[in-house]
Parts: structure tokens; C-alpha cells; sequence
């Protein structure tokens, strides 16, 4: 009887501890999805993205290959990835190419990370098309790649470029695997002898001009011409005007030369990341904790910055405020940067392990994933220990982590399907068919301030300028100020006949009273004199 | 100087605004110095800032009423006022000068008329304009403090009898001697709540001891 019940017990406990495990398992995502308010405080939000599922090496059957020939450390450490550094998919063919690092190779799949479409790339090939590159070309193989990009022309040839950071060069090839190019340290007169060329990072434009980021080039990044020539520097940073750099302008008035020789030189932080959009224009983004200054830039071909702060736009990027937390101080890093096909803006920040969605104006639409905690160590689905690299492709957002050597995955959720499908409405001008899903947006989060600002422009497309005004009232200074102009005419229009009147009874009535003043002054006067 | 100069006492704020330069020595002549009418100015000087914060349009609003609280408004204005009044008169009294605390009160309030002026000016037009004729409200901003600060300095000279200079001097070493008194009212107010936390503290003790 006491065995029974003891068993009894025992399976009711089991039951029980199951159906908690159960509970914690299906537990939401490690991070609370957050928004920022009007004031700038944050608050909290629906996810829009989850985590769909984390890809490493024997996903993509990297333990399943046979690595002989590598020393006995280097055949364990490739049966997985190796610090990847960088992800890029091609928009067209959904095909994924993974810079392994450390393990000094290139890894291209496709969109499933299907084993049996896994190539890895470790040995380039001499062009056959131009072997007179035999003797220029000194490397075929890979020294700690850290960047990659792919650009087809509209003839269908296609072009990988590999930021070879060790060997000091950027290897472009063709599918073949054959070398087309390899763009080296510049020789012009222009670019500093004493800097080296580790290229960390690549883009290509669409006629083919290769951009570089070189970490210790702080003048921008390196641009070449499609046969290899220097071309100059694209893009640099301002110097943020701090007190010491400003001191330092009021001490060179007074200095010697040879005093201003041996300062200390405030130089622009550099570059950290860029991608291109469809346009061609191109964004950088910078890593650095103590910077407000060129933390993200929309670059134009002239290479002029379109998201800047002038007048009264106000582009936030990261988190707004550095946060103190268990003796650690959080200031957004963004070290790198994402354009979609719908102009979306993906920043990842390397301090808190966060992706920031924004629109293409800059609005920020979703926060998502976050570092692990010490002790979990990013174990956590969702959670990361050290990111480099991001990258979107139909909808869903993969993120390269460099320490847990994995790549997670992200799908939108519903709620953020709902809001993409309005932005992109409004963004074909179809602002009465965006007021539906915004509606349904703030039925399912009545703080998302986006929703407010899209139903206030579809009031003010209604010319309904007064509930336009409602919705903008501390969601949009932009908005309000537009819908206001357009309120303030019809209300000027609509009442002039009597503000007219009422201004001229004023002035009547002032006429009238200082006539009437100054007749009794005259008598008071007369009175006075007799 | 008009001798025949007979107004009612809430008159002078506004005669002395209209005349920054020969105002006050009017004001003098004629102990035309009011608590009521200053009081009054003193009041409006903290409701307004309160306004300002509440009524100013959207579009120039840029205080966090998010969550409002009363105390920082009436410290920044009533009290703000009152510690320049009484740190004029601490160091003007060591210094030659012949403002009485009264007098110091008066004269400091009607100077503050342009500022109340221009912020009420301010409140309504930040309602009616678009961010770029934002230029008028800077104006009128910055036209009622500079015309509020000529007429303090005028007020100083003349209810002290000093010159220019001695009058500048003086205010600046006023500003010091605020940032003193209020250091040591923050000094005081901590210390106190520790005598009384203390007082407190050995009270429960003894509850403690005698419910035992």
C-alpha cells in the first residue's frame, strides 16, 4: 500500500516537474521587445521577431567532412565555425556566404542551410581568362578572412569579394572560383605609408567600385575603381566637437608649429561597418560607445550624409541612454549595419546583442535578441555573447555570433508582418489602405507610436487636419507641424470675416479712447491753469 | 526726474518698465515700493513658469511633464526669488548699500514684469506657429531677459545708490551668495533629517525595551 502510494506520489511529482519544464520550455523569447515613448524612455512592446532557429557547423554537416590533411587541432576546430566575422546573401538566389575566420575559409549555402548545398571554400584558382595574373596574384588561399560581398551584373556574371584581412587584400573571384582581381595596398602618394592594409570590411556598388574598411584608416573608406585603381577615400567621420577638441583648436591659435606637431591629434573614429541598398546609397555605421556623431549615415554618391541632424529631425540610433546594470555600464555599439529590399535598416549593436529595425526614415520599428547573462553564456536561444555580423533576407534577420559560433535565425512574428505590411503601403503612397492594418497594429499595442504617426498621415491625406493633429500630438513634431500649417489656413479661411471684424473694432475702440483721453488731459489742464 | 509723478501704487511696475533708466529714481523719490504689488508679480512669476511647462504648444514644448511635479517650478521661481532678495541684502547691507530688505523685495519684482511679459507672449504664440517662424518666439524670449536684466541692474543701482560697476560687482557676489545660502539650506535640511532619524531611532529602541 505504502509502495503504491509512494508511487503514486512519485509520478504525481514527475507529472508535475514535466508539465513545469513544459512551461519554461515554451517560454517566451529571452527578451522583452521595447519601444521608445515620446519622451524617450523605454517601454515596453510586442516582439516582432523571434527566433526561428540557430544554425552551427554540423547543421550545414561541416563535422560530416573529411579534414585529413589539417593538423589534428585545426580537424576539431573546423567541424565547426571558427569566429565567423561576416554573412552576406544574395537577394536573388538566396545563396548564404559565411566568412569562417579562423578556419580561413568561405562557406556558401543555400537558404535552408541545406547540407548537400554547402560548399567550402578554402583554395581560390589562377583566372584562365588573363594568366598573366599568375605572377601578380601571390596567395590562392585565405588568411583570416573577415568581409565579404557579391555583386552580379546585369549579364549574370557574378563576382565574390573576400576582405582577405592577413593577406592584406581584397580577392575578388568569380563562381569558378578563378581570380578576377585583387585590389592591395594602395601606392598612391595619398594614402599614408606608415598605415597598413588589413581590409576587414568589402562592399561593392553597381558599377563595381570596391569600398574598403581599413580599421586604422580613419579618413573614410578606401574606395577603388573596378581595375584596382585607388580612387581616394570615401565617407569619413566628422570629429565630434567635444570640450578637449575645442580647447585644442583655442591652444593651436596660441602653439608653435613644433608644439602642434606633438599634440595630441583628435582624429574621426573610424569606420566600422557599411552596406549599400538598392539606390546605391550607401550607409556606415560606428562602433563606439562615446560618440553621438555619425553613429549611422545614409551617404550619397557625393558622399554626403542624408541622415543628419539639421533644423528639427532628430535621428536616434541604439539605445537612447547608456544604462548601469550590475556594475556594467550599456551604451549601444552598432558594428553593423543591414539594408533590406524594402529599405528597412537593420543595426546590431555589439554591447547589448540587440538588432534595431528602423524604417527608411529612420523610425525605429522593433528591438530584439540580447546578450546572455554570465553564467547562461548565451546558451539560450536568442541570446548572444559577442555579435559581428547582420543580415536580412525575405523577412527574416540572420545574426552571426563569433563566440557561440552560430548563426540565429529570426522569422517576423505576426505582429510584425502586420507592421511591415503597413509601412510598406504607406510607402507606396496608399495612405487610406495603410489606415487598416495601422488600426489593427494599435488594437494589439496601443503604445506603438509608429501606428500613430501612420494613422495621422492618412487623416492628413483626408485632409481631416484635426484628428491628424490628435494622432501626432507627441508621436511626430514633423507631422503635427505639417497637419498644423494645413489646419491653421483652413482655420484662418473659415473665420476671416470675423477676425477682420474683430480686429478692427479693436482698433476703433483704441481711436475713440485716446481721442477721449486726450480731450480730458486738455481739460484737466485748462482746470489746472485758472 | 518728474516730481509730479503721482501714481497708484500698482502703477510703478509698469512705469519703471517703460522707463528702465529714470524709473526707478522716480520710484525712489516717491516710495512708490508696494509688498502687495510685488507679491503679486512674485506669484504670477511662478504660476507662469508652471504655464509655460503645461501650455506651451507642442511644437516648442520641450519639458518633461510626463510626470509633473510642482516642486522644482516653485523652487525655481518663489524660492529662487526669495534667496536672491535675501542674498542681495546680506551682502548690499555689508557693502554701503541703502536698500532696506522692503525695498530690495519691490524692486527686484517689478523687474521681473518684461519676463512675465514676453514668457505670457511666448505661451500664446507657441500655439499658433509652425516650427519655422519658431524665429518670433526666440525673440520674444530673449527680448524679456534682457530688459528684465537692464531693469534689475537699474533697480540695484538705485535702491543702493551705487555706481555702474559696484552695481555689477555686487550682483555677481549676490549670485555666490545664493549658491551659499541655498548649499547650506540643503546642509541643514540633511542634517536635520538625520537628527531626526536619529530622535526616531533611539524612540523604537526604547519601545522595544519597555514592551519586553
Amino acid at each position: 500500500m505504502s509502495f503504491m502510494k509512494k508511487l503514486a506520489a512519485s509520478v504525481l511529482a514527475a507529472a508535475v516537474s514535466l508539465t513545469a519544464l513544459a512551461v519554461t520550455a515554451s517560454a517566451d523569447e529571452p527578451y522583452t521587445g521595447y519601444n521608445y515613448d515620446w519622451w524617450g524612455d523605454p517601454i515596453p512592446s510586442q516582439n516582432g521577431f523571434v527566433v526561428d532557429r540557430v544554425v552551427d557547423g554540423s547543421d550545414l554537416g561541416l563535422d560530416q567532412r573529411d579534414y585529413s590533411d589539417q593538423t589534428s587541432t585545426m580537424q576539431e576546430q573546423m567541424k565547426n565555425f571558427a569566429e565567423p566575422s561576416d554573412i552576406f546573401i544574395d537577394q536573388k538566389t538566396g545563396k548564404i556566404y559565411i566568412v569562417d575566420s579562423k578556419n580561413n575559409r568561405l562557406i556558401i549555402t543555400d537558404e535552408n542551410f541545406s547540407p548537400d548545398n554547402t560548399k567550402i571554400i578554402t583554395e581560390l584558382k589562377y583566372s584562365s581568362i588573363f594568366p598573366e595574373s599568375r605572377s601578380t596574384v601571390k596567395n590562392t588561399k585565405f588568411k583570416a578572412p573577415a568581409g565579404v560581398y557579391v555583386r552580379t551584373n546585369t549579364d549574370g556574371y557574378t563576382l565574390i569579394y573576400v576582405a582577405d584581412y592577413d593577406n592584406n587584400r581584397v580577392v575578388a573571384f568569380n563562381e569558378d572560383l578563378e581570380i578576377d582581381m585583387e585590389y592591395v595596398r594602395p601606392s598612391s602618394d595619398v594614402y599614408d605609408a606608415n598605415v597598413t592594409f588589413n581590409p576587414k570590411k568589402v562592399i561593392v556598388d553597381s558599377a563595381f567600385n570596391v569600398y574598403v574598411i581599413v580599421p586604422s584608416i580613419t579618413q573614410g573608406a578606401v574606395q577603388f575603381s573596378a581595375d584596382g585603381m585607388f580612387n581616394g577615400y570615401y565617407g569619413a567621420n566628422r570629429v565630434e566637437a567635444t570640450a578637449e577638441v575645442i580647447a585644442q583648436q583655442f591652444w593651436k591659435l596660441i602653439y608653435t608649429r613644433d608644439q602642434i606637431i606633438a599634440m595630441r591629434r583628435s582624429v574621426a573614429i573610424s569606420i566600422a561597418n557599411m552596406d549599400i541598398d538598392d539606390e546605391g546609397f550607401i550607409y556606415t555605421v560606428t562602433e563606439n560607445k562615446t560618440a553621438d556623431t555619425d553613429i549611422l549615415k545614409k551617404l550619397n554618391p557625393a558622399g554626403t550624409n542624408i541622415f543628419i541632424n539639421l533644423g528639427y529631425s532628430d535621428y536616434t540610433y541604439g539605445d537612447y541612454a547608456t544604462r548601469y546594470y550590475k556594475g556594467n555600464n550599456y551604451a549601444s555599439a552598432i558594428t553593423d549595419v543591414d539594408v533590406d529590399t524594402q529599405g528597412n535598416i537593420y543595426l546590431l549593436d555589439f554591447a547589448t546583442g540587440r538588432v534595431f529595425q528602423y524604417t527608411d526614415e529612420c523610425d525605429l520599428l522593433f528591438i530584439f535578441g540580447t546578450k546572455g547573462f554570465k553564467n547562461s553564456q548565451g546558451t539560450q536561444k536568442g541570446t548572444f555573447r559577442s555579435v559581428s555580423a547582420v543580415e536580412s533576407y525575405k523577412g527574416k534577420v540572420y545574426v552571426v555570433d563569433n563566440i557561440k559560433n552560430s548563426i540565429t535565425v529570426f522569422r517576423q512574428t505576426e505582429f510584425g508582418s502586420i507592421v511591415q505590411n503597413a509601412i510598406s503601403l504607406f510607402n507606396e503612397g496608399l495612405y487610406d489602405e495603410a489606415k487598416e492594418p495601422w488600426e489593427e497594429v494599435l488594437r494589439r499595442d496601443a503604445n506603438y507610436w509608429l501606428a500613430y504617426i501612420g494613422l495621422g498621415n492618412a487623416y492628413l491625406n483626408q485632409n481631416d487636419y484635426a484628428t491628424a493633429l490628435d494622432y501626432f500630438y507627441r508621436t511626430s513634431r514633423a507631422g503635427y507641424n505639417r497637419a498644423f500649417k494645413s489646419f491653421r489656413i483652413e482655420f484662418i479661411r473659415a473665420n476671416f470675416t470675423w477676425m477682420l471684424i474683430i480686429v478692427l473694432v479693436v482698433i476703433l475702440a483704441l481711436i475713440v479712447l485716446s481721442y477721449i483721453n486726450k480731450a480730458r488731459k486738455k481739460k484737466k489742464a485748462k482746470g489746472g491753469s485758472q | 526726474m518728474r516730481f509730479d509723478l503721482d501714481l497708484p501704487a500698482w502703477k510703478w511696475p509698469f512705469y519703471v518698465m517703460r522707463h528702465p533708466f529714470e524709473g526707478y529714481d522716480d520710484l525712489r523719490w516717491k516710495k512708490g515700493y508696494n509688498m502687495k504689488v510685488a507679491w503679486v508679480i512674485v506669484i504670477a512669476f511662478f504660476i507662469i513658469s508652471v504655464a509655460s511647462a503645461q501650455l506651451t504648444g507642442f511644437l516648442f514644448n520641450d519639458t518633461y511633464v510626463k510626470v509633473f511635479n510642482i516642486v522644482p517650478y516653485f523652487s525655481s521661481s518663489i524660492i529662487l526669488f526669495l534667496t536672491w532678495v535675501v542674498g542681495n541684502w546680506s551682502l548690499c547691507t555689508l557693502f554701503d548699500g541703502e536698500g532696506t530688505m522692503k525695498n530690495i523685495f519691490c524692486v527686484s519684482a517689478y523687474a521681473l514684469l518684461p519676463y512675465l511679459f514676453s514668457e505670457v507672449i511666448v505661451i500664446i504664440a507657441s500655439n499658433f506657429l509652425l516650427r519655422t517662424e519658431g524665429g518670433f518666439i526666440t525673440f520674444f524670449r530673449y527680448l524679456g531677459i534682457v530688459w528684465s536684466v537692464v531693469l534689475m541692474i537699474s533697480a540695484m543701482k538705485t535702491v543702493h545708490q551705487y555706481s555702474i560697476p559696484k552695481t555689477l560687482v555686487a550682483m555677481l557676489f549676490t549670485i555666490v551668495a545664493m549658491v551659499i545660502i541655498l548649499f547650506l539650506a540643503v546642509l541643514l535640511l540633511t542634517l536635520f533629517q538625520q537628527v531626526f532619524v536619529f530622535g526616531y531611532s533611539v524612540y523604537t529602541e526604547l519601545m522595544y525595551r519597555f514592551s519586553i
